[in-house]
């Protein structure tokens, strides 16, 4: 793919400054161009997922520097697959946010939406470590702006503390790559698999703190208990339509973990061994406890889809945790799924959000105005969430209880227990929102303008969730080809030509 | 060839490796406190750490800076100090961020504290501003 | 028509009623029916087919990586069930079409029915485990829409989240013992699973997978102790509790019992599990139902028994007994959803189903008597009616079943059952319709029109039918169902009489006369039973969920109260141990890299260090203070860098840290001055503690790693052989950082300008009308601080300085790739120049004089860095590559040109901005803020005017 490969981070770098530049002041052309930024994503993404589809991993040499001098980049199944996903889901959350005004109710949100996408495409097409610290940077910036967008008290309050929270975050990072630098001497990925895999026995454990510590970074990303405090507050807080988008931020911890755990720290290593499955499935399975118990006590909409978004990085940890190809790609179903769904739920708080005094689950207040359509999303986001049928929710959990047969009697009840919680917490919530209501009297129906938009954008995600279940037979058929190559990292290693050419 | 070490003196890695831990508890124990400032202090002695860390783990070297120059041959780990660059520089705009982040907050709520939930449940952060203009 | 088809038609279906509901209440009904009737029309297509004894099989590839597949089949019992769900369901569209008030959304209520009955057509059709637990959740959430329809009821509301907590708890049970049983067979398919009964029996993993398979039969057909739910799922529209506590609903779990009877029955786990609950439930639903006042409770409390009677008979593990089941399977259909109907109409007319306040309606409702009482006496058990000869049956089986080696419990209990069964069934019609006419009802009631009752007269009619002639009308269906259900062919023999030596004969004649005895006694017996202290279900099953969802709102909301200190405090505990444990549970040896000494003076430099940063946390709460010695510390880090060849690092850390503490400092003027005492002894130990762990852990960590040498040759080495000759350039770092790692350049400054669009966003939304603004507003010049004039030697001093920072910042520039320094210093330093100007002239007189659009260098910056790095692309080479070439304008000396001073150039114009938009931020609150204006050049002049 050549030049291509870097594109989805250009696009958004060129086009952003370029939102700042000429339309900072003029919200027609930022929608417009923001928009086209993002189609424009999507169609990219579009061909490099069809060209790691058939292609072996690909290389791209930032400044035509070798490995493992220089960065690259590596375009692989699973990196084709996480940039498509990320535009997809940017592209419907944005339709979303034109179509209720969110973009109105701050400055350069456009030009931050646009730089938040470079950087997520940019850690996930990365294949040098220190670079994805960088664009975990870029991407975690742009998500402060995102996330205060439209100001308020409660909200810049989270705000703070989430920067706060990440600011740490971001420290550890450095403390891990630095441990890992200085035992190896290198960043890139593959050079990094190649040295991990002979390391002397002496350095053994330094080298095992520092793949724990990047860890950690990850799972406090990925909201793993007890790294996970961040997320309820925050998600809680930002514009819906910024907390969808955040579906796949969490997503970003996950994927890592998958990159560098299979391919720098595979459990067959030496000197690390089974360190960190057996960090990450208790771990997980507690996430998915606490998430489920979130769900079913929560106090309001918006923290019960926080929680609910906890629940699912739980769900999807516990199948990462495993490091089987068959567990990976069961992962990578549900990682899809999970995405599609945390975003939709919170569209559909949004669409609540906007229609009713406040998201309380605790007060009945009349009818929402577009009751009945809005409910029929929450009930379809409910049974995507809890991973009941006929949704990709259930064929995600079927997967995930099916490679987890080794540790069945632990995995299988956690997970079924998980969703029974999941279930009475939907239910409730569900009920008193668009049920209870009509104990009010109609008179007091509120009104509210239709605005389109807002609703085709979370019927994409329910329709797309949908066609993920109806054609979960040749998505998982991929999904096992990408697990495969996940696990098989010699190709991708070799694609980086350490040992070779001159620039 | 190690030029003669004072014998009684601790090495140079353990001077510049109590000071990074030094650095890295104050940094530990600012950012513990209830107040937005001394959480942002705490914040950047932490970074002085890391920075100092990552250096460091590039190993030392006194007098040989990475600036090619006829018949030198030992250099220090040049890509580390670029690292740090990097680190320093991100570290930079985050503060600038969090400094205006937490003047933010201090205006929307009257105080700086940096604990609390603020707001009532879930009004979908609506509360005080950030409605449909 | 393909199986597939046919389970698929009502969810088709389902569509068109909502759609249609502008067409009115008849074109839905219409709508509904037409799909209905056109799957049972496939279905009977195949009838022939099943009859001979054949399976119809369709398969679908769907999930292979699970062997989840969309296979179905239809066999006799597929048949059977499949024929009475959409055959009844028939019969509830037709009656749902009358009995529903033109206020209900009737389109809705079609569209769920549909969407359920597709999902109990699933169940039955289903050839694949996995697929049948697909459509049997699919029930519980079709379910939970129906009894929740009449959601302004809070009866209607926990009725359906009661069922579906149980139903859905107990299918996810399943899910389990599906894949346990799936396991064992090695195939999810039903036709293999069905081979491989002795296997799965004999596997070790058999219990478990019956328990499991079992709670998610027994939730769905309400057998004691899940028995709770389905009296409160009666809130729903009586159209519902026909079609799901007569048919469907309820009795798919004794389908899949009978579906899986060949693999898992025959056991003695299986009879004393399947057989027990089953008796427990029949005689306590019987038994409960007689004292119901709540018409629909009576009834719902009856199937609650019948089902236990159904689920006992399969628990017998007989063939024989299987087929008795399997005809009570459809007689209970018949009766039972006639019955409901029938009551429904009662309600309708006489808008009470207080069976108290009911009586003497059969001179009112003549029909209506009628058939409830038919539908009563086939329930009693009253020859000719079909309940009879099920009955019969049951009571043969009952009487040659030992139970626990005693022969006594069994028939003892089946009779005392069926004599409460009997007298339940002869109170519905005495009480309601014998007896003295009322009229102190709320409406006076009559006959409804042919439309309400033509339903439940089909069914009544068929109860007879059976009752009178069961070997040409139902034989044929029951050897083909029971056949299927065993697995071998069988030929039912159903009589009448079965003579007076029987013992089911006398059983059964007494369990009549018990039941008018019974009814006789009712008045004392119902004074008993109230007196009687009795566990509430629902109280419990309430208690249970709040006892789940108090604490678990408690812990949550506790456990994520805001407290970020604590989250840290956690995270830093949490990391350390994470740390340590890695550490100790891996090899480490000792480095063998010989450290380097330490002069003197390294260490007063290190005793500063550690003084200022003891002295930072101490002093911590004057912010001032702190901040000047936190700025004191950076210098020290910066020397230290300087001292170990990183001229690079300290240039950028002092510029950067002159930036910051700036900034800082203008934060102040706004935020308090001081750090209240807020913290405990006990919480700053439990800090200190914590810090001093992380120090440790950083500390230990860092030396360890410099004690010993890299475990391989560092990349660097590379660095710094190709900085001149590839890269062009002395200064290794500054190549690495604009040409060898130029992409972490590219991404560094691009977070610059974020968090510059973030601070100016964000200031935006703090000046919106709102309480920040006021605040800012009222914020005013703090202390008179800023009010007061500036000193003007400090504003001499940097005006002066401004032009020569200036100078600096392009000499930097320009030698940065040579010598220390490079587009990012040098933007520092001219930034920090007009920092400068804030600071000693005020935020107003500078930025008066400010004509540079920030958002513009940003922007331009990041453009020019961008594009610097796709120029190369025409040259076909990857993004950011760069070349050089070395130039002599005269009388300058040769000097290098890179591309990637291009780049630089972009970082510097980045930096500046974002260093200059984040200045002109604060200072847009400062000016809110009220601060007055030096107008005067040098602000010297003593006229100091209010800004306007």
């Amino acid at each position: 793919m050549g030049n291509w490969i870097i594109a989805p981070v250009v696009l958004p770098a060129l086009l952003a400054p370029l939102i700042v530049l000429a339309m900072r002041h003029d919200i027609v052309l930022q929608r417009t161009f923001g928009l086209a930024g993002t189609a424009g994503l999507l169609a990219l993404s579009v061909a490099l997922l069809q060209a790691a589809t058939v292609n072996p991993p690909e290389v791209y040499r930032l400044g035509n520097w070798p490995a493992p001098f220089g960065i690259v980049l590596v375009l692989d199944r699973l990196s084709a697959l996480m940039v498509a996903l990320t535009a997809a889901l940017a592209l419907v959350v944005q339709l979303y946010v034109v179509g209720t005004g969110w973009d109105t109710r701050g400055r350069h949100f456009h030009a931050l939406y646009l730089f938040q996408l470079m950087g997520l495409m940019g850690a996930f097409l990365t294949g040098d470590a220190f670079n994805l610290f960088v664009f975990f940077e870029v991407l975690l910036i742009a998500s402060y702006g995102l996330m205060i967008h439209g100001g308020g008290a409660a909200r810049l309050r989270a705000g703070v503390q989430y920067i706060a929270y990440n600011l740490v975050a971001s420290t550890l990072f450095l403390f891990a790559l630095a441990t890992i630098y200085g035992v190896t001497g290198t960043l890139n990925m593959a050079d990094l698999a190649q040295k991990v895999a002979v390391l002397p026995e002496g350095d053994a454990a330094l080298a095992r703190v520092g793949g724990v510590l990047l860890i950690l970074v990850f799972a406090i990303k990925g909201a793993l208990v007890p790294l996970h405090f961040w997320l309820p507050a925050t998600y809680d807080r930002a514009p819906g339509p910024v907390a969808a988008l955040f579906a796949i931020m969490t997503k970003v911890g996950a994927y890592a973990v998958i990159r560098v755990y299979t391919l720098i720290f595979p459990p067959d290593t030496p000197a690390t061994g089974a360190l960190f499955a057996d960090l990450l499935l208790p771990a997980a399975l507690v996430t998915l406890a606490l998430g489920a118990l979130g769900v079913l006590g929560a106090p309001s909409l918006g923290r019960l889809a926080a929680f609910a978004a906890v629940a699912s990085m739980g769900t999807l940890f516990t199948a990462v945790a495993l490091f089987t190809p068959q567990a990976t790609a069961a992962a990578l179903y549900y990682l899809i799924h999970s995405t599609l769904a945390t975003a939709l739920v919170f569209l559909v708080a949004d669409l609540v959000a906007d229609r009713r005094a406040d998201l309380s689950l605790r007060r009945v207040l009349p009818p929402v105005a577009q009751g009945g359509l809005i409910a029929a999303l929450f009930f379809g986001a409910a049974i995507a969430l809890a991973g009941m049928p006929p949704l990709s929710g259930f064929l995600g959990k079927l997967l995930i209880l099916e490679a987890a047969r080794a540790q069945a009697g632990l995995v299988w009840t956690v997970v079924l227990g998980a969703s029974v919680l999941l279930i009475l917490g939907f239910a409730r919530a569900g009920s008193t929102l668009f049920w209870k209501a009509h104990e009010i009297p109609p008179e007091e129906a509120q009104t509210h303008a239709p605005e389109p938009l807002s609703f085709v954008a979370p019927a994409t995600l329910l329709a797309a969730i949908a066609v993920l279940a109806v054609m979960a037979g040749p998505v998982t058929r991929w999904l096992e080809a990408t697990a495969a190559q996940i696990h098989e990292p010699a190709p991708y290693i070799r694609a980086n030509d350490l040992d070779g050419a001159t620039p | 060839m190690i030029p003669d070490p004072t014998p009684y003196l601790p090495g140079l890695e353990a001077v510049v490796a109590s000071a990074v831990g030094l650095l890295t508890a104050a940094g530990v124990y600012l950012i513990l406190r209830q107040r937005t400032f001394p959480v942002i202090l705490g914040l950047t002695m932490l970074s002085y750490a890391v920075n100092l860390f990552i250096f460091a783990s590039g190993r030392l070297s006194t007098a040989a800076p990475p600036i090619l120059r006829e018949g030198v041959t030992t250099y220090a780990d040049p890509l580390t100090q670029a690292l740090v660059l990097t680190a320093i520089v991100i570290s930079f705009g985050m503060t600038a961020v969090i400094v205006m982040m937490a003047l933010g907050a201090w205006f929307e709520t009257g105080d700086d504290r940096i604990d609390g939930d603020g707001g009532p449940d879930g009004d979908g952060g609506r509360t005080g501003g950030g409605g449909r203009p | 028509m393909s199986l597939a088809l046919i389970a698929a038609l009502p969810f088709l279906g389902a569509l068109l009623p909502g759609l249609m509901i502008r067409a009115g209440r008849d074109a839905c009904a219409a709508m509904a029916g037409a799909v209905t009737a056109l799957a049972l029309l496939g279905i009977g297509l195949h009838a022939p087919a099943v009859l001979r004894g054949e399976v119809v099989a369709t398969r679908i590839e769907w999930l292979p990586a699970l062997g989840l597949d969309a296979t179905f089949r239809l066999d006799g019992l597929g048949l059977l069930f499949a024929g009475l769900i959409l055959g009844i369901g028939l019969l509830v569209i037709l009656y749902a079409r009358f009995y529903l008030a033109k206020a209900d959304p009737v389109g809705t209520f079609f569209t769920y029915l549909l969407l359920f009955q597709g999902a109990m057509t699933g169940i039955v059709l289903s050839d694949n485990v996995l697929l049948l637990l697909i459509f049997w959740e699919l029930t519980s959430l079709a379910s939970f829409l129906l009894i929740g329809y009449w959601r302004h009821s809070a009866e209607a509301r926990q009725g359906a989240r009661m069922a579906l907590a149980v139903t859905g708890t107990g299918g996810l049970a399943m899910i389990a013992g599906m894949l346990i049983l799936g396991s064992i067979a090695g195939s999810y398919d039903l036709s293999v699973i069905l081979t491989r009964g002795d296997a799965i029996r004999a596997d070790p993993l058999y219990l478990p997978a019956l328990i499991l398979i079992l709670l998610g039969c027994f939730t769905k057909s309400a057998q004691f102790p899940f028995h709770f739910w389905l009296p409160r799922a009666m809130a729903a529209p009586t159209p519902v509790s026909a079609y799901l506590h007569s048919a469907t609903m309820v009795k798919a779990g004794v389908f899949l019992m009978a579906r899986l009877w060949p693999v898992l029955s025959g056991t003695p786990e299986w009879f004393y599990i399947v057989a027990t609950a089953g008796l427990l439930t029949m005689v306590l639903g019987a038994v409960i139902g007689l004292f119901q006042h709540d018409l629909k409770g009576l009834l719902a409390y009856s199937t609650v028994s019948q089902l236990g009677f159904m689920t006992m008979l399969l628990g017998f593990g007989t063939p024989s007994a299987a087929m008795v089941a399997v005809f009570q399977i459809i007689n209970h259909a018949t009766f039972k959803a006639a019955l409901f109907m029938a009551a429904g109409i009662v309600d309708h007319e006489a808008h009470t189903r207080d069976i108290r306040r009911l009586g003497g309606l059969r001179r009112l409702m003549p029909v209506t008597f009628a058939l409830t009482t038919l539908g009563a006496l086939a329930m009693a058990g009253i020859p000719p009616l079909n309940g009879y000869l099920s009955k019969e049956l049951m009571l043969k089986e009952v009487a040659r079943t030992d139970w626990a080696g005693s022969p006594w419990i069994l028939p003892a209990l089946a009779v005392l059952g069926a004599a409460f069964s009997a007298a339940y069934s002869f109170r519905l019609v005495a009480h309601v319709f014998l007896g003295p006419r009322r009229d102190d009802g709320p409406a006076r009631p009559h006959d409804p029109g042919a439309g309400l009752w033509a339903a439940p007269a089909i069914l009544v009619a068929l109860a007879l039918a059976i009752g009178v002639m069961p070997m040409t009308t139902a034989a044929w269906l029951i050897d083909a169902a029971t056949s299927a259900t065993t697995g071998a062919p069988y030929a039912a023999d159903i009589y009448h009489w079965p003579g007076l030596g029987a013992a089911a004969l006398w059983m059964s004649l007494g369990a009549v006369g018990g039941g008018l005895v019974l009814l006789g006694l009712f008045g004392p017996l119902l004074r008993g039973w109230d007196a009687m202290p009795r566990p509430d279900a629902k109280r419990i099953f309430d208690g249970l969920v709040a006892g789940l969802t108090a604490p678990a709102r408690a812990l949550t909301a506790a456990l994520h109260d805001g407290a970020l200190t604590r989250y840290l405090a956690i995270a830093v505990a949490a990391i350390l141990g994470a740390g340590l444990w890695a550490f100790l549970t891996g090899v480490h040896g000792a480095g063998a890299r010989a450290p380097l000494p330490t002069p003197v003076p390294v260490l007063g430099g290190w005793l500063v260090l550690v003084a200022a940063t003891l002295a930072v946390v101490a002093l911590h709460r004057n912010r001032i203070v702190a901040l000047m010695l936190v700025g004191a510390i950076g210098l020290m880090v910066s020397v230290t860098f300087a001292y170990l060849s990183a001229p690079d690092l300290a240039l950028t850390q002092v510029s950067v840290e002159v930036a910051s503490v700036l900034l800082l400092l203008l934060a102040l003027t706004f935020l308090p001055a001081a750090t209240p005492a807020e913290s405990g002894a006990g919480r700053r130990w439990r800090d200190g503690l914590i810090a001093a762990g992380a120090g440790l852990g950083a500390g230990g960590l860092i030396y360890a790693l410099m004690a010993r040498d890299f475990a391989f040759p560092g990349i660097s080495a590379w660095h710094l052989a190709n900085s001149k000759t590839e890269g062009g350039g002395n200064n290794v770092v500054n190549v690495i950082l604009v040409d060898f790692r130029g992409y972490d350049t590219y991404g560094e400054i691009i977070v610059l300008g974020i968090a510059a669009l973030v601070i100016y966003a964000l200031t935006e939304a703090m000046l919106r009308p709102g309480p920040a603004a006021d605040r800012i507003a009222a914020a005013g010049p703090r202390h008179g601080r800023a009010g007061d004039r500036h000193p003007l030697m400090l504003v001499v001093a940097t005006r002066v300085l401004l032009p020569i920072a200036l100078m600096v910042g392009v000499f930097f520039f320009l030698r940065g790739h040579n010598l220390p320094g490079g587009g990012f210093i040098a933007g520092l330093v001219v930034g920090i120049a007009i920092l400068m100007q804030y600071m000693a002239s005020g935020q107003t007189w500078t930025a008066a004089r400010q004509r540079i659009d920030y958002h513009a260098l940003i922007g331009w910056g990041v453009i020019v860095a961008g594009l610097s790095g796709v120029g190369s692309w025409f040259a076909g080479l990857p993004f950011l590559t760069s070349g050089f070439e070395y130039v002599t304008i005269w009388p300058l000396e040769t000097f290098e040109l890179a591309t990637a001073m291009v780049f630089d150039l972009g970082v510097f114009l980045t930096v500046l901005g974002a260093v200059l938009l984040a200045l002109a931020s604060i200072s847009r609150l400062q000016l809110r803020g009220g601060e007055r204006a030096n107008t005067a050049p040098f602000g010297v002049a003593s006229d100091l005017e209010p800004r306007a």
